[in-house]
């Protein structure tokens, strides 16, 4: 077992761990008061110009219509096409769907080298799949460099970025663009890539470790294991908890029906204690948020 | 091009101004309003208020909190505000906003996307200080530092460097009120982050930890509405009275006579109105009760306290204090046994009450409440009122306002309205969701200390006036009497105060007013003209 194998499977287990931590932690804060925002990709019609079910005469009383589909066509331009960046902040756009797109297809680029590794390089099928691995690695490490050194560049060069940037947003940059740096490397120098990751990827599978691939393989997986285990810590976890500021927040139009599974969550909350300490409270720690908000001290 | 302001700048030079609004920097207004030398000079802060309150942020002043005299004092109001910050990361404390507020803190990616689509930030030519990022940043770094485990070790490095102290916290005080809560900055944001937030979940440290929040809208607002009934400072007999005085008013103007009814039991309707509107424009609901009678509609007004009140001031600083109004909303019509209650023109007492409070609302305090857009549009379209489109031949353009529609979606309605009953009406650009803010969101519109309201309509309303302006550039001058359709009364209040604070009755005769109004004015049973062409 060598420092790479222990290194993968601790990466892997941890990066595993934390994101289930992240997200079971996110998934089980408590129902929060509504704070959509316009326009909410579900409501089917309406979402042309971004109307509510507000908009209908008695509006409880009618059936609500949603559309998954809706956010299916919001949310896939925006993670595969960078959509807001777009139509936002233009001179960022290309970078970053650059960047994005590289470690798409680099991940895309080790799951077709496991496959590979799985199905055997001697099969028609283990073979075709190699040859797919490798034109999507190698675009996904070249547009990932190419993507990564313009948001660096951006960042150092633009004044309202570099403003407000604190030392790790240049760290994770400088960290990816070392990851593909060494993957763009690896293919460079032609050493049978595919066949460096996918023969990792069998001896990590099948258990039987081996050495450390030799030369730039070595350093790249090392590389990118370390990346592995360092991602669940840091804001770049949004490509998932993005479900959460959107499906959860932004798009989140649930009414509070009488006798819903919704009521009877909140019900449980207003009942939670409050320690706020200003006078207009009066909370001690163990008032709870209901009794606190019942007194109106019209009395006083 | 103002001075560059960095984050860490928050916490240095204590007692020195953070950054100056300059005229000549901000975002240039179309002509006749754009000669620097004509542009409203601010009232100074008296030497006595800049000795005695913190104002070190900008030119101005929002909440006006007293100086500390002694170090001691600085710092138990730092260690206050932290532990407010640590609060607003409970479950307990903070149920009502924690998942988005975690989302918040953890995920923005500072690409600054977010900057340009602040109307703030873009008309004071992008000052540093009003950017979007800006507050969160310095709260993003706070809590790094001083509440993540290992923070006073990693924080700098992974979210920058800060310094709290009480020169930070008393920046971070005002500038908790230098943001509208529009909320425009979060809808450009690819990842979901909501800087509006932020300010909103500051304020609340201010008020429900420090005490500390503008008087216009805790003592004279949320408090005042509590006690007395109205913020306006009305109490039940004085509000019947005003009404009974507009019952009488509207008859002489339209010949049509209605007694407003009061607490009607079992009425379908519980009509609420800001009842500033009773004050300042009793024209709007005067025209309410006209509409609503000659559709033959089954309503009342309420004379209870709060009840006569649609506003929630909580809903910009306090959750608790939002509660207790909404709630005392839900137990006045569950007394009186309506089927709905329906807020007037007013777009932060529409939230409050159809979206924020919403799930405060349990069991039998749960009562339908409904938009007065939707109801207004199901009567106008029913065929029960005559209207003749031609009394509204003038221009009219439509104020959005954010709390209604980019944040409840209720954006047709009114515009199928104004499509229907007013032959010119033309959108202003942008509109619907993406629309600007009036300037005078989250409280502003009464706010109005020191010269609060220098600020309010140099800076924060000046892209209100510049998309109403652009969109009357067919008829600039005062030779052709417009209608800036507003159905909110906060809006009109900013609005009111931005007209004249420019002179554009006098320069442009754009006349603010709200959608009720444009709906009488139409009437055909309604004899001459409804608006008023004179500048209230
Ligand atoms: S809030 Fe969103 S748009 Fe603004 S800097 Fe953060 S990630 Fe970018
Ligand atoms: S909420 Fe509105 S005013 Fe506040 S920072 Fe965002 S865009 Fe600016």
């Amino acid at each position: 077992m060598t420092y790479l194998h222990i290194l993968t499977y601790a990466s892997v287990a941890v990066f595993v761990v934390a994101i289930v931590v992240r997200a079971v932690r996110l998934a089980t804060t408590p129902v929060h008061l509504r704070w959509e925002l316009y326009p909410v990709a579900h409501e089917k019609d309406r979402v042309r110009y971004g109307g509510s079910y507000f908009e209908e005469l008695d509006w409880w009383t009618k059936k609500r219509e949603k559309s998954m589909l809706g956010e299916l066509k919001v949310m896939i331009p925006e993670i595969l096409l960078q959509k807001g960046l777009w139509e936002n902040n233009r001179s960022m756009w290309l970078w970053s769907l650059l960047m994005h797109n590289g470690l798409y297809l680099v991940i895309g680029f080790a799951g077709l080298a496991i496959i590979g590794a799985l199905a055997g390089t001697a099969t028609e099928f283990g073979s075709l799949i190699k040859q797919v691995a490798y034109i999507v690695g190698l675009i996904g490490y070249i547009i990932g460099v190419i993507g990564t050194a313009g948001l660096f560049v951006l960042r150092i060069g633009s004044y309202r970025l570099r403003s407000f940037s604190p030392p790790v947003a240049y760290f994770n940059l400088l960290f990816l663009l070392a990851l593909f740096a060494t993957g763009t490397y690896l293919f460079a120098v032609g050493n049978e890539p595919v066949d460096a990751i996918a023969g990792f990827a069998h001896e990590l599978i099948t258990f039987s470790p081996n050495a450390v691939p030799a030369g730039i393989g070595g350093l790249h997986l090392t590389i990118a294991m370390l990346f592995v285990l360092y991602l669940p810590f840091t804001h770049m976890t949004h490509f998932f908890t993005k479900y959460f500021t959107y499906h959860a927040v932004r798009w989140n139009d649930e009414p509070n029906l009488p006798g819903s599974k919704l009521e009877k969550a909140i019900q449980r909350q207003l009942g939670y204690p409050v320690s706020w300490a200003a006078p207009h409270l009066k909370a001690d720690g163990k008032k709870n948020w209901a009794d606190i908000a019942l007194d109106t001290g019209e009395d006083k | 091009m103002p001075k560059h302001v960095k984050i860490t700048d928050i916490g240095k030079n204590p007692g020195q101004q953070l950054t100056h609004v300059n005229l000549a920097d901000l975002l240039p207004l179309p002509p006749p309003y754009d000669k620097l030398d004509e542009q409203p000079k601010w009232a100074k802060i008296k030497p006595e208020h800049k000795e005695k309150l913190e104002c070190t942020l900008d030119d101005t002043i929002a909440v006006g909190f007293p100086r500390p005299k002694t170090k001691e004092e600085e710092q138990e109001l730092v260690d206050k505000f932290l532990s407010g910050l640590e609060k607003l990361l409970t479950r307990e404390n903070n149920w009502t906003f924690l998942q988005p507020l975690l989302l918040t803190l953890e995920h923005c990616a500072k690409c600054q996307t977010c900057n340009d689509a602040c109307p703030i930030y873009t008309a004071s030519g992008k000052n540093d200080v009003y950017r979007p990022t800006y507050r969160s940043e310095v709260w993003r770094r706070i809590v790094g530092k001083y509440l993540k485990p290992g923070g006073k070790f990693f924080g700098k490095f992974t979210s920058g460097d800060i310094e709290l102290n009480w020169t930070t916290v008393s920046r971070l005080m005002e500038l908790s009120y230098r943001c509208t809560l529009c909320r425009r900055c979060a809808q450009t944001c690819p990842i979901g982050v909501d800087n509006g937030l932020i300010t909103h979940e500051l304020r609340k440290v201010f008020s429900q930890e420090m005490g500390i929040a503008p008087r216009e809208i805790h003592e004279k607002g949320s408090v005042q509405q509590l006690t007395v009934g109205s913020s306006t400072g009305m109490t039940p007999l004085v509000v019947k009275d005003n009404i009974e005085f507009i019952d009488e008013d509207m008859y002489d103007r339209t010949g049509i006579k209605y007694e407003t009814p009061w607490d009607k039991k079992g009425a379908d309707i519980l009509l609420i109105h800001n009842a500033g509107e009773i004050l300042a424009w009793p024209e709007n609901p005067g025209a309410f009760a006209i509409i609503l009678e000659a559709a033959g509609m089954s309503w009342t007004m309420s004379s209870e306290k709060v009840g006569y009140d649609g506003i929630n001031y909580g809903l910009w600083y306090d959750d608790f204090q939002l509660a207790r109004v909404a709630l005392k909303h839900a137990e006045i019509a569950k007394k009186l046994g309506v089927k709905k209650i329906v807020m007037g023109e007013c777009g932060h007492a529409h939230k409050a009450i159809q979206v924020i409070a919403d799930r405060v609302y349990q069991g039998e305090y749960n009562i339908p409440r409904e938009s007065a857009m939707t109801l207004l549009e199901d009567i106008v379209f029913s065929g029960k009122i005559k209207f003749d489109p031609a009394k509204n031949d003038f221009p009219v353009t439509l104020h959005d306002p954010c709390n209604m529609v980019r944040l409840m979606g209720i954006v047709e309605p009114q515009r199928r309205i104004l499509r229907y009953l007013c032959p010119q009406f033309r959108e202003m650009t942008p509109h619907g969701v993406e629309n600007y803010c009036c300037g005078g969101g989250s409280g502003f519109a009464i706010m109005s200390g020191h010269n609060f309201q220098d600020w309010r309509l140099s800076v924060s309303g000046r892209m209100k006036l510049k998309q109403v302006l652009e969109a009357f550039d067919d008829y600039p001058g005062p030779e052709q009497k417009k209608y800036l359709c507003a159905p909110c009364s906060n809006c009109k209040g900013q609005l009111r105060d931005l007209f004249g604070y420019y002179n554009v009755w006098e320069k442009s005769r754009i006349q603010y007013g709200g959608l009720v109004e444009l709906i009488v004015n139409a009437m055909v049973d309604v004899k001459g003209e409804f608006i008023e062409w004179e500048f209230h």
